[in-house]
């Protein structure tokens, strides 16, 4: 590379660098942009909670697409997360279907005689949120420390992730008297931080979960601009060639699984508030497996094609179901189109924009750039 | 290199699809704010049309839908039409919260029809009490509920069990094995069955609960035959109250020594499992589809004319129809101006009803209904022969296995 | 040892059906690396088909079991043609792909099919009980054990035996090699996939008259079926033998000893671990990448 070249490379780098920066600053204004466009208690609500469910997918997009880890059990994170807001939120309610004060209802519906040390220290909101962002780290800092440090790798990941989130959903279920079991923990009080009451139909919910989401994506956005944002992408790309550098791989990908995993966590507190409950079904398969969907359809080697592409997917879920004349066809329409985008876009919706790109590139009869197939994760992963 | 040269389309280009589809009521206005307005009363439909219990949740919708119908033909209540708002929550509780956000908050609704299974109830719940919405909610549960935003009209534990539990008792031996899902339904029912049996003399040989939506029960029936109970005492379920049947046949156990007694066996599973599988076993609830009445002919015949004469109708089918007659009785009696959720309530208190089971009655302090519970055996050809039918309408007691809890107009009350 | 000898039954029982649901998907998965997110579908598809077979045209479930493996393994081949013999470069594209197929076929299924749960009836020879050693065993356990057996022997025969599993070992050892020696690959994985898909159909119709059929009814299957296979070791028929017949022994005597929940949780931790410390399964077969 002549030197000329090289500033060249370098000057391009820094230009799209910005551009990204502004790009997802454009994004995050835009949502905030949103209230000021819907006055309906209603619409907020929902589109609060495809916020968070856009903010799930981007945690999953920083571990799959930039570490090469497919967590087939994201949604474990998530679920902890939503279950450490629903044990505070709930020892805030004043029991009305028990009759007894102090412990929560479904506790006496299992004869429960004292609060259990584990939700003890959840009277406290900021142990809570302290703990719906470390629990889930450390959960996944764990799970991944087992097995990278075992050099699992690929399909393998994706199953002991799978196991783990179903023996979580088992545990969670069976141990009824201490989590709610199968109904989980419902009736719960509003969520109150620094002298403003979160209602869930409010524009405070809404700006609490935008603020929160467009903090993590930059969050998430400095890691993979970071040296080690830079190492697990080598490492997704050939995990051996990076170990013979020298670096330490099971720490990076432990490292990135528990960034994920907080994000997720925060994604899944966020989530009680919007839906005022927790269910085991926030740590089910179905919705694990929805993530990784939401994050190939977005693009998962984007943090905002993800976002977005859970977003978009959610809101078509939505408007499809309501639609009179897909009412029925609703999910069949979905399956349509999740095999459409894998056979026409690769890349997800993401991809998309660089097709068009493309073209407009080509239509600008500029000496086109080759575009560079963009590898997926897991070719070759097949052991 | 390539991957961050592109990211500003794409995010401009992802904005706008995802603006193009899932945003489309941003432009539009808010809906009305009146809540019956125009000679139209709005209602939500919120039964499952997929998913894992989407099955007998749709028979739910059908019910419900047929009374709708029905009413609006007959020329609507005092001259207003009922229009139904039908949204599909797909079995997922996260699902069920959002659309009924939607029927309440969105729509307006003053009221909706919906749930099968407790933990869809409990996630809906908090949307219509912050909104003092109603909530009609036609299945059996497990009570210990007490809402003044939801009108119960499926049987309570003690509307199954007082009179099933020393049938069993005295035909069959004090000897009951306790099996159900794991979840808080069974727990309560079984909770209630050791009260009874306790005051029996009964005993419990084993108490034994299964993952939901189980399908293998080689172990349980091998638990079964090693304990040689009297009775089989069961709240399985969904897909696996067929396969317990299908596996307890085929493993060649006999329901004349070792009968099931199912709170949750309705013609709906029996039609899935095969009237052979079901035959000899017992379940004891408010309605079944032969019980002998000319409101039960009616209701027969209009559901089998409507969706098919193949279909059956069932105990939680039967209250998704006459409960949508209670609406409209509950609302003719209010003027036009204030029909809201509020008045609603306080209109259905105490009403009274000819159902297909037989004359039904809102109970004015806890909103579940009086009902008939009969006990009845299922028989090869896929319905059940009632054997016994309760000699007076039995009242609701959501705490009955709790005694000094009373659920009173103004809430849960202990002493 | 009555005892003993009752849950060395159960646990065939359920490791019989294990293995029924897990062998085709272990064939597709092993030789094409197609992760069949709709497997449980196609079971789901075989099921039904029965059903219909049944009452449409009077078949019992004996007669049906040809038509059914035909009539899937032709739908099976028709979505290898039309899906995905596009992702054999993107394995891990195909979960999304299958998926959405599996989505499609439950609502196809729902809307044509009717919404009732639908059961097939177990043939009236079968219904009796058999003793085994003094232990009382339900006939048609023992149908589907023989079955499940012959399927694999067949299975394991087509691969070991014909020309046709000569050409797909050497398509999954070294495709590009294979197909200079003149092997077609394109037709010997759609023939596979087709295979496969064939039989999940027989795995649907012969646990239809032990469970319910509606059109969920596959997605209880799959995840545990893959636990099977990848347990197994991917590319080895005899490891998925070998790790369908552990789970359903650790299964049976699990939940005798405690209860259903219980072991199905501490059966998968063993997965987890095991995986852990053998990711390539508890039987390996060499193969070049």
């Amino acid at each position: 590379m002549t030197k000329r070249e090289t500033s060249r490379h370098i000057s391009r780098h820094l230009r799209e660098g910005r551009l990204q920066i502004a790009a997802y600053a454009a994004i995050c204004l835009a949502v905030f942009l949103v209230p000021v466009l819907v006055d309906n208690d209603f619409l907020l609500n929902r589109y609060a909670r495809y916020l968070v469910l856009g903010m799930v997918a981007m945690s999953l997009a920083l571990a799959w697409g930039y570490a090469g880890i497919l967590n087939l059990g994201h949604a474990l994170s998530f679920g902890i997360g939503s279950y450490c807001m629903a044990m505070t939120l709930k020892l805030r309610t004043v029991p009305t279907h028990t009759g007894s004060d102090g412990l929560p209802d479904f506790m006496v519906w299992n004869n429960v005689e004292t609060l259990p040390w584990l939700w003890v220290p959840f009277h406290s909101t900021t142990f809570a949120i302290a703990a719906g962002l470390l629990a889930p780290a450390l959960v996944a800092a764990v799970l991944g420390w087992f097995m990278f440090r075992g050099r699992v790798t690929g399909v393998f990941v994706a199953i002991i992730t799978l196991a783990s989130l179903v023996v979580a959903n088992l545990l969670v279920i069976d141990m009824q008297a201490y989590t709610g079991g199968f109904n989980g923990i419902t009736d719960l009080a509003q969520l109150s931080l620094f002298g403003i009451t979160f209602d869930a139909y409010s524009k405070s919910t809404y700006y609490l979960v935008a603020t929160c989401l467009t903090l993590s994506l930059f969050a998430c956005l400095a890691v993979t601009r970071s040296k080690a944002g830079l190492i697990l992408q080598a490492i997704r790309d050939d995990e051996r060639r990076v170990r013979f550098f020298g670096y330490d791989v099971a720490s990076y990908k432990v490292m990135a699984m528990a960034v994920s995993a907080a994000v997720a966590g925060l994604a899944g507190m966020l989530y009680t508030v919007v839906m005022e409950f927790a269910s085991p079904t926030f740590l089910g398969v179905p919705l694990s497996l929805s993530i990784v969907i939401w994050c190939a359809v977005g693009g998962r080697q984007s943090l905002a094609g993800a976002m977005l592409g859970a977003i978009v997917i959610a809101a078509m879920q939505g408007a499809l179901s309501e639609s009179e004349a897909f009412l029925e066809t609703w999910t069949l329409v979905m399956g349509v189109v999740f095999v459409a985008v894998v056979l026409f876009l690769p890349q997800g919706l993401a991809g998309l924009v660089e097709i068009v790109r493309a073209r407009l590139a080509a239509a600008r009869a500029r000496p086109a750039e080759p575009i560079a197939p963009v590898a997926a994760p897991g070719t070759g992963e097949r052991s | 290199m390539t991957l961050k040269r592109r990211t500003f389309l794409q995010g401009a280009a992802a904005a706008s699809v995802a603006a193009a589809t899932g945003f489309p009521h941003i432009w539009s206005k808010n809906a009305g704010l009146a809540r019956a307005q125009g000679g139209e009363i709005k209602v939500g439909v919120l039964f499952s049309l997929t998913g894992t219990t989407g099955i007998i949740e749709e028979s739910l919708n059908k019910a419900t839908l047929l009374a709708i119908e029905e009413i609006n033909e007959a020329g609507g209540i005092n001259g207003m039409r009922i229009v139904p708002i039908v949204e599909d929550p797909a079995s997922d509780p996260a699902t069920f919260a959002e659309k009924a956000r939607k029927l309440v908050v969105g729509d307006r609704c003053v009221s909706v029809f919906g749930s099968y299974t407790s933990a869809s109830r409990k996630a809906v719940l908090p949307v219509f009490e912050r909104r003092d919405n109603l909530y009609w909610y036609p299945t059996l549960y497990e009570g210990r509920e007490c809402s003044k935003n939801v009108i119960y009209t499926g049987a309570v534990p003690n509307q199954q069990q007082d009179e099933f539990i020393p049938w069993l008792f005295e035909n069959f031996g004090p000897r009951f094995y306790l099996i159900g899902s794991n979840y808080i339904y069974p727990k309560e029912e079984n909770n209630y069955c050791r009260k009874l049996l306790a005051e029996l003399g009964g005993e419990v040989v084993d108490e034994e609960y299964v993952p939901l939506g189980h399908s293998e029960f080689s172990s349980v029936i091998n638990k079964i035959r090693s304990t040689q109970p009297n009775v089989i005492f069961s709240t399985v379920v969904g897909d696996s109250v067929v396969a317990f049947h299908r596996q307890y046949r085929a493993a060649g156990l006999d329901p004349e020594t070792m009968p099931m007694a199912s709170l949750t066996t309705s013609e709906n599973e029996v039609a899935a499992m095969g009237g052979d599988a079901a035959a000899g076993h017992f379940t004891s609830a408010p309605y079944f589809m032969v019980h002998d009445s000319p409101e039960n002919q009616r209701f027969v015949e209009a559901y089998q004319r409507r969706w098919g004469g193949d279909k059956v109708t069932h105990f939680v089918s039967e209250p998704s129809y006459f409960q949508v007659y209670l609406f409209k009785q509950a609302v003719e009696k209010l003027a036009a101006s204030d029909i809201d959720p509020p008045t609603i309530r306080e209109a259905v208190r105490g009403e009274e009803l000819m159902a297909p089971q037989g004359r039904i009655r809102i109970d004015p302090d806890n909103l579940h209904a009086w009902l008939w519970p009969k006990i009845a055996v299922a028989r090869s050809d896929g319905q059940f022969e009632v054997l016994r039918s309760s000699s007076d309408w039995l009242r609701p007691d959501p705490y009955a296995a709790y005694p000094g809890q009373v659920c009173t107009v103004n809430g849960l009350v202990e002493g | 040892m009555e005892f003993f000898l009752q849950q060395v039954m159960t646990g065939l029982s359920i490791g019989s059906i294990l293995l029924l649901v897990a062998l085709g998907l272990a064939l597709i998965y092993g030789s094409m690396g197609v992760i069949n997110m709709a497997h449980g579908e196609f079971l789901m598809l075989g099921a039904y088909s029965t059903w219909a077979l049944n009452t449409f045209f009077g078949l019992g479930l004996l007669s049906s079991l040809v038509f059914v493996f035909l009539l899937v393994g032709a739908f099976g081949w028709a979505v290898e043609r039309g899906v995905i013999r596009f992702l054999y470069r993107r394995p891990l594209d195909t979960i999304l792909a299958t998926w959405g197929i599996g989505i499609i076929l439950q609502q196809v299924v729902r809307l044509s099919a009717g919404g009732e749960l639908r059961y097939v009836e177990m043939p009236e020879v079968l219904t009796a009980t058999v003793s085994i050693l003094g232990v009382t065993v339900p006939g048609y356990r023992v149908f589907v054990f023989v079955v499940v057996a012959a399927l694999f022997a067949l299975t394991w025969a087509l691969m070991f035996k014909t020309d046709f599993g000569r050409r797909l070992r050497a398509v999954v050892q070294d495709r590009d090699t294979a197909t200079c020696f003149g092997v077609d690959a394109d037709r010997v994985y759609s023939l596979t996939f087709a295979y496969g898909a064939g039989l999940a159909g027989l795995a649907g119709a012969l646990v239809a008259p032990l469970k319910s059929v509606s059109p969920e009814m596959g997605t209880a299957y799959v995840v545990d079926a893959f636990f099977v296979v990848v347990l197994g070791g991917v590319q080895s028929l005899f490891g998925t033998v070998v790790s369908a017949g552990l789970l359903g022994q650790l299964t049976g005597s699990l939940a005798w000893v405690t209860n259903d929940t219980v072991a199905k949780a501490l059966v998968l931790v063993a997965i987890v671990v095991i995986i852990r410390f053998r990711p390539q399964g508890l039987f390996v077969a060499k193969v070049r990448s």
